[in-house]
């Protein structure tokens, strides 16, 4: 709770700071203090300190899941603002301060989204981080694929908003209230309403986290806003709202687990396969990261289908590995200005240091051992696994995984392999801190891939 | 048993959704019988000015599908806003006595982050109509 009622006068202080503080580095410096206050004060809450005595209902519970994950989200934030902060000045330096509020905002959302006890307050979570996201999509206003991607976003969120509502409206028809804790399943378990509700819901939660078939928004989206803001949406944004799709179906829908499991199994196929085929044949790096979103939605979709302790376990951990490599990826390629593999062309002999760490988050993507994303996509695997039904889900995750080493490893040929020439973006040159605040990510990646028990130990003490 | 224009909320029947069903059928009813009943009964003599567009009084000229500047819109939209924030009063006006000082603090803090919300879009210039 204190996280939450920080984090909203949080946004409104950087709404003012906009006014009252001219340069751009002083907006920044405040909106790291911020976050650092805002981890500060989750940190406590999670050790038992509140600051607040809120009658919460049965709308919020503050679980120590909840509180691990808003951490993660708050440190992830973090890190985005050390790496992108300053590119975000590219996109417009009048509305600086703005941009910053927004993102407060959305951490205000997703510490909703993340402990919701009430469909309604998940509704109002899902809507506070997807409306600053339209925003965001559409800040570059003077460009038009910028126009298009945020227009296209708002109309088909819009639509999905619309399902999640007609879910939530025919589950309290079944129920007769919004409180998932005391749904009653046994005794109507296959009532008509409830179940088509609940499909709603899971077409709609699919939507947010574009999951296939409902994918297609994506690469648009994040190909047309600007780089800086994609990296923002498609990381800690779609991590959260894979806390909150994990606990709607664990809390809410876990009884009816033999209904929905089918179903489930094979949008996850679904996602897997479409987000790997086609990020293979993409040309722009960008693109080719969208389509690795989706993909990588695939693997988290797997937690949702097992639902067991391995499966929150290792959703955790996705959602750390994965957020903090592709923020360290997108921190880099918002400093090009081409984004074709191409552009990457000997950028190892130019940026060593710079490299390196790309290579090692790219490494973590693909799901190499020794990295993040290697246990984290091992947990996802053995959670199926103990499910006991359904292992063709397995082969096929580990063929996708296959598949996708082919797309992170063209990056790394033409970092190392590949002479610059003419084609080779100009990289613009890296400060200390952006170098150290990289290798500090690296190190965290590669750290979490040795010793998970550093970020799930957590769970338990 | 029929409900008539009363749900049975302890049975989930199919009949227990006539009431619904009734009152669709009743409006939809409605509607078409008036349409066709107006159609058929009514004298029609049709001059070129009964055919106009009815605004005001005011004769209207030109189309009414043009571009205009965002300004109004801008403005528009804050008007919206700021006006149904104030519809909240009504509530708590409604019940003042029984919330006490608790009610007043919230409705105080309600009123703070409001009037936050105003300084803001007057700090930002939105409400500037010459640049």
């Amino acid at each position: 709770m204190n996280a939450l009622v920080l984090s909203a006068i949080l946004g409104v202080v950087m709404m003012f700071s906009g006014i009252l503080l001219k340069r751009p580095a002083a907006i920044r410096s405040v909106a790291i203090i911020g976050l650092l206050l805002l981890l500060a004060s989750n940190m406590l809450d999670m050790s038992g300190t509140r600051f607040f005595s809120i009658n919460l209902g049965d709308f919020l519970h503050f679980d120590r899941f909840a509180f691990l994950f808003n951490s993660v989200a708050i440190f992830c934030v973090l890190v985005y603002v050390l790496l992108t902060g300053k590119a975000i000045e590219r996109v417009g330096v009048k509305n600086y301060a703005d941009y910053f509020a927004l993102f407060f905002f959305v951490l205000c959302g997703i510490f909703l989204v993340t402990s919701f006890q009430s469909l309604l307050i998940l509704f109002l979570g899902i809507e506070i981080i997807t409306i600053p996201l339209y925003i965001l999509t559409g800040s570059d206003k003077r460009n038009l694929k910028s126009n298009e991607a945020s227009l296209k976003y708002f109309l088909m969120g819009a639509f999905s908003t619309g399902l999640m509502l007609m879910g939530i409206a025919l589950i309290y028809g079944a129920q007769g209230t919004f409180a998932i804790e005391k749904f009653n399943l046994l005794k109507i378990p296959g009532s008509p309403l409830m179940i088509a509700g609940m499909l709603l819901m899971l077409f709609s939660m699919a939507f947010k986290v574009s999951a296939a078939p409902l994918h297609f928004w994506t690469p648009d989206v994040y190909d047309g806003a600007p780089t800086v803001f994609t990296s923002f949406m498609a990381t800690v944004v779609k991590a959260a709202v894979f806390i909150g799709f994990i606990r709607l179906f664990e809390n809410a829908f876990g009884l009816l687990q033999p209904t929905w499991q089918l179903w489930v199994a094979l949008m996850a196929a679904a996602t897997l396969f479409v987000g790997n085929i086609t990020a293979v044949f993409q040309q722009s790096v960008k693109r080719m990261l969208a389509y690795s979103s989706i993909a990588q939605a695939g693997f988290m979709m797997l937690a949702i289908f097992a639902l067991n302790g391995d499966a929150k376990e290792g959703l955790l951990l996705y959602g750390a590995a994965y957020s903090l490599a592709t923020i360290g990826i997108f921190s880099v390629l918002s400093r090009m200005d081409d984004y074709s593999y191409e552009s990457f062309n000997g950028l190892a002999a130019r940026q060593p240091l710079v490299a390196a760490t790309l290579t090692i988050f790219l490494l973590s993507l693909a799901g190499i051992p020794l990295t993040a994303g290697f246990l984290a996509k091992f947990y996802m695997i053995k959670a199926v696994v103990a499910t006991g039904s359904n292992l063709w889900l397995v082969v096929f995750a580990l063929l996708m995984a296959a598949v996708s080493v082919y797309y992170y490893f063209r990056v790394i040929q033409a970092m190392y392999f590949r002479e610059a020439g003419e084609h080779s973006a100009s990289f613009q040159e890296p400060g200390k801190g952006f170098k150290w605040v990289l290798v500090l990510v690296a190190a965290l990646i590669i750290a979490l891939g040795l010793f998970p028990s550093l970020l799930l130990n957590w769970l338990y003490f | 048993m029929i409900h008539l224009l009363q749900a049975n909320i302890s049975t989930s029947a199919p009949s227990s959704y006539l009431p619904i069903g009734l009152q669709i059928a009743f409006a939809a009813g409605l509607v078409a019988l008036l349409m066709v009943l107006t159609h058929l009964l009514g004298p029609r003599r049709k001059t070129s000015d009964k055919l106009q567009n009815f605004t005001s009084g005011i004769e209207s000229h030109g189309d009414a599908r043009q571009p205009m500047a965002i300004k109004y819109f801008l403005t528009a939209i804050l008007f919206v806003l700021f006006d149904v924030e104030v519809i909240f009063f009504y509530p708590y006006a409604v019940n003042f006595k029984e919330l006490g000082w608790a009610g007043f603090g919230a409705v105080l803090m309600f009123v703070g982050f409001f009037l936050c919300g105003f300084i803001y879009i007057i700090k930002k210039g939105a409400l500037k109509w010459e640049d």
